[in-house]
């Protein structure tokens, strides 16, 4: 009782006293070479103090969860097609298309798994997605943390279905502020869309409480082109990327500020119709939003637009082989800095697609490398991936290429989907590096992009950054189902035509007896023929008689012909006779 | 004395048949069905949105109403106007909307869990808006479309679900206390051979068409490049659109809602089960989520509410 007294006075202290949260809204936009734009909003809350069970802006429905399954970090994201690192840079957020999902639990917890998979259903609720599929089989957990899950479905799409309870998770929902500018049918026909729920403790070192961190992120890329008028220049605006200008700010946000990456404009120069507030160290213009903001750019012809930020990372991903018996899978890392690079790839391939670890090569400009570490969990069928992870170092200007040869199996009948010609999807493999950060997106050190475009520790610390390789898709072996009918057919069709015969040989006796005369057509007509030409010619002077007697012989007065069988004793002396002469 | 109760046994009887005319459920629950896959079923995917269009419209709200789509025709990278379904070729009406909430979806849409969501039998884990979660006072509109034939229900080309089977599990669900009443709509070929088998009460049915006919589709649209919606539930949406919340508008003129010369199909309908008249049941207490409201003159004093 006491326990309970002190409990309860625990939980009121903390609800009263320890609860401040802030919001706030951003809205990076960058254009990308070849006349892409690409657009990063985030929707950030952070909070002061413990549990959930009383939030003004952290959405109840998400933070029940958190709290029932012991989360102390969540990563999801829900995208639509490819981000290209070669020609785009890097994003805000790296996601492999389908849905990815990460969880690291709290010390305590008692059965992780339990939790994970309980997380992965309440979310498969809350967002609409299919991660309720999430089991043993396609997850995995960190080699380095116990508490950590991680998950991929390549084959999840994302649409409105998914965009509908993730705007209900924003505290002024899509009716104000930068939220009112994500409508479906623009935010679905971006050549790259990505929903983002990333949930995380902050560093607190001035007071004991705990401090988290909510932000809601969405990226956008729109190919400029295509969304303008003509489909002749690469001039975007507000309102030509997502149907509609901005009206009304929320009322909850602390802040609500876009940001312009101008630093292309000193290649391809353009105009902004509006002037920025201020500049943000000279490339960086911020806008403060009160109230109506309209924002479009002019590019001036000629428009030739070339990419100024060439990654110094980035990778590469294929199959090899063919036919339908064994495949490779090869995997390469282009490093275009002038320093040698220490990375870790991580690749989970699903059990169906059992790797031979003897054939693992990792070559880089063609020699041989030894890796720094690596870590191989083989999989299991229908129960654990195949995990393996590889620490390298990638020598300056290099394309390392990581390779193993794989088999491609049968399922299980049932375990084929309803569409199993369109092939299997496999998730990405992630590769983690720390790379300078001046040649880094946004980081995200601190909560707000701001804070983060501001930090002073820029250019000579690295940065670690994530990067998700292609998904594949591949075709397994897949049986025609219709099989199992043509099967019963023929057979069907074998035992009939072999069931006839065989029954009338061992049923049936040939035996000889006095033919039964059936008239046939031709024959009625000749012996009618016949009767008529009697009748006429008056020659049937020898009328027919009466019917000769036919004789019915016993078995003992049968006697036994080698051709004929069974005949009369008179019959086998005519034919001896005969042969005889 | 024996009169006297005699009588009043009588009285009560017919004061309770008075009340049976009368809706007395307490809570409305739609189940809604899309069982194929691929692009050229988009028509299949226009019909079960349609009906989710009207019953959210009438006040049903997303947390009960549990939608399967068997396959992703929105966003599907054929459809030219991504996140939009409609249902006519001039798209006035995007049947697919800015607020949907999918819960069933893709490979999710099996005849297990159609089943179980049904019968309630379902794994500890599963989220809330997986979960039919009526009771004994749910009216509940089930809608099924998809390709069938006489006696079975295809669910996305690999599975089917028999009228057996069907019937069984609506049996479960009356034993179980799960409904009030049931309206059963089913738009696929040889429709009314789904609710031949059933035997549980109080349950309406209404299909798209006879045993030994087809459900026919009702046009294309050539921007799409497909057929976009099946004639039955073409002129069910064009009905219901013109539902209001507080029409009086009765089941009897909605189960008429196709005649022959617009269905081409025979509009089956199965009343035997269902033990009021038609004619008096508004067709929102199946479509429509209508809560009888009390109001109080009295002040209540919430100052002294239990703190948590």
């Amino acid at each position: 009782m006491k326990c309970l007294c002190c409990l309860l006075l625990a939980v009121a202290v903390s609800t009263v006293h320890a609860r401040s949260e802030s919001y706030s809204e951003e809205l990076f936009v960058k254009p990308l070479a070849t006349g892409f734009v690409y657009s990063f909003f985030q929707f950030t809350v952070v909070r002061e103090g413990g549990s959930f069970s009383h939030s003004d802006l952290v959405p109840h429905s998400l933070g029940d969860i958190i709290d029932r399954f012991r989360v102390a970090e969540l990563h999801i994201d829900l995208t639509s097609g490819l981000w290209r690192h070669k020609s785009w840079g890097y994003p805000a957020v790296d996601a492999p298309s389908g849905a990815e999902i990460s969880a690291r639990f709290h010390n305590d917890t008692q059965d992780v798994n339990k939790n994970w998979y309980g997380l992965t259903n309440a979310l498969s609720g809350l967002l609409c997605t299919s991660l309720n599929f999430i089991n043993s089989a396609n997850s995995y957990e960190s080699s380095a943390d116990r508490f950590y899950r991680y998950s991929n479905l390549p084959r999840e799409n994302v649409c409105t279905e998914n965009l509908t309870p993730w705007k209900k998770l924003l505290p002024c929902d899509s009716t104000r502020g930068l939220s009112s500018l994500l409508n479906s049918g623009r935010v679905h026909n971006a050549n790259y869309h990505s929903l983002g729920i990333h949930f995380r403790p902050l560093c607190n070192n001035t007071s004991k409480s705990s401090k988290y961190e909510l932000r809601q992120t969405v990226s956008l890329v729109y190919d400029s082109v295509f969304i303008s008028a003509n489909n002749k220049n690469y001039d975007w605006s507000l309102r030509k990327m997502f149907g509609t200008g901005l009206f009304r700010t929320c009322p909850l946000a602390d802040y609500s500020k876009i940001y312009i990456d101008t630093s292309a404009n000193n290649s391809v120069p353009y105009v902004l119709s509006q002037n920025p507030d201020y500049f943000l160290k000279e490339n960086i213009a911020v806008y403060n939003l009160n109230g109506i903001f309209h924002l479009s750019a002019v590019m001036p012809r000629p428009k030739v637009v070339v990419s100024d930020l060439k990654p110094i990372l980035y990778t590469d991903r294929f199959i090899t082989g063919f036919g339908q018996e064994y495949g490779g899978l090869v995997t390469r890392i282009y490093n275009e800095h002038r320093l040698p690079v220490i990375v870790t790839v991580i690749e989970n391939i699903p059990w169906f697609l059992p790797i031979y670890y003897h054939t693992l090569r990792v070559t880089s400009n063609g020699v041989c490398v030894m890796p720094k570490a690596l870590i191989y969990k083989p999989g299991k069928g229908r129960m654990q991936i195949y995990y393996l992870e590889i620490v390298l170092e990638l020598p300056s200007h290099s394309i390392t290429e990581i390779s193993v040869q794989f088999d491609y199996v049968f399922l299980k009948w049932q375990e084929y989907p309803p569409d199993a010609n369109h092939g299997f999807y496999i998730g990405s493999a992630i590769v983690k590096a720390s790379i300078p950060r001046n040649s880094t997106s946004l980081t995200f050190d601190k909560s707000l992009i701001i804070d983060n475009l501001n930090s002073s520790d820029s250019s000579d610390s690295d940065y670690l950054i994530i990067l998700k390789t292609e998904n594949f898709i591949i075709t397994l072996p897949t049986p025609d189902f219709s099989m199992p009918y043509n099967v019963i057919c023929l057979a069907c069709t074998v035992v009939a035509l072999a069931f006839g015969p065989i029954h009338n040989i061992t049923t049936k006796r040939l035996k000889l007896t006095t033919a039964k005369y059936v008239p046939g057509l031709a024959s009625v007509v000749q012996k009618s023929y016949l009767w008529l030409e009697n009748m006429v010619c008056y020659k049937n002077a020898n009328k027919v008689g009466k019917a000769t007697s036919v004789r019915v012989f016993t078995p003992e007065e049968l006697s036994y012909h080698p051709t004929l069988g069974h005949v009369s004793e008179e019959f086998m002396k005519n034919q001896v006779a005969c042969k005889e002469s | 004395m024996k009169y006297f109760v005699l009588i009043s046994l009588f009285v009560f009887t017919i004061i309770l048949k008075a009340f049976e005319c009368q809706a007395n459920h307490s809570n409305n629950w739609a189940v809604l069905v899309d069982t194929s896959r691929f692009w050229f079923n988009y028509r299949h995917v226009a019909n079960v949105l349609s009906i989710y269009r009207s019953v959210k419209r009438l006040g049903i709200p997303d947390s009960q109403i549990i939608l399967m789509v068997a396959d992703d025709m929105a966003c599907n990278p054929r459809n030219p106007s991504p996140a939009t379904v409609f249902n006519n070729a001039d798209q006035q009406l995007n049947v697919y909307g800015d607020d949907v909430e999918v819960d069933f979806r893709g490979y999710e849409v099996t005849v297990e869990n159609f089943v179980r969501l049904l019968t309630g039998r379902l794994p500890p884990d599963t989220p809330r808006s997986k979960q039919l979660l009526t009771d004994e006072g749910s009216n509940i509109l089930i809608y099924l479309t998809g390709h069938g034939g006489d006696g079975f229900l295809k669910f996305q080309d690999s599975e089917e679900v028999t009228s057996q089977e069907l019937a069984d599990a609506l049996e479960q669900m009356w034993q179980k206390r799960r409904y009030h009443e049931i309206f059963f709509m089913i738009d696929t070929c040889q429709a009314s051979s789904m609710y031949e088998k059933f035997y549980s009460p109080n349950i309406l049915a209404m299909a798209s068409s006879l045993v030994g006919e087809d459900s026919l589709s009702h046009h294309v649209d050539p921007a799409i490049g497909v057929y976009i919606i099946d004639r039955y539930t073409f002129y069910a949406l064009k009905f219901l659109e013109n539902v209001k919340l507080k029409s009086r508008i009765s089941m009897k003129s909605f189960l008429g809602v196709c005649p022959k010369q617009d269905c081409i199909s025979t509009v089956g309908v199965r009343t035997d089960l269902f033990h009021r008249d038609p004619a008096k049941v508004p067709i929102t207490d199946f479509f429509g989520s209508v809560r009888p409201v009390e109001l109080t003159f009295d002040f209540l004093d919430i100052s002294h509410m239990p703190m948590l």
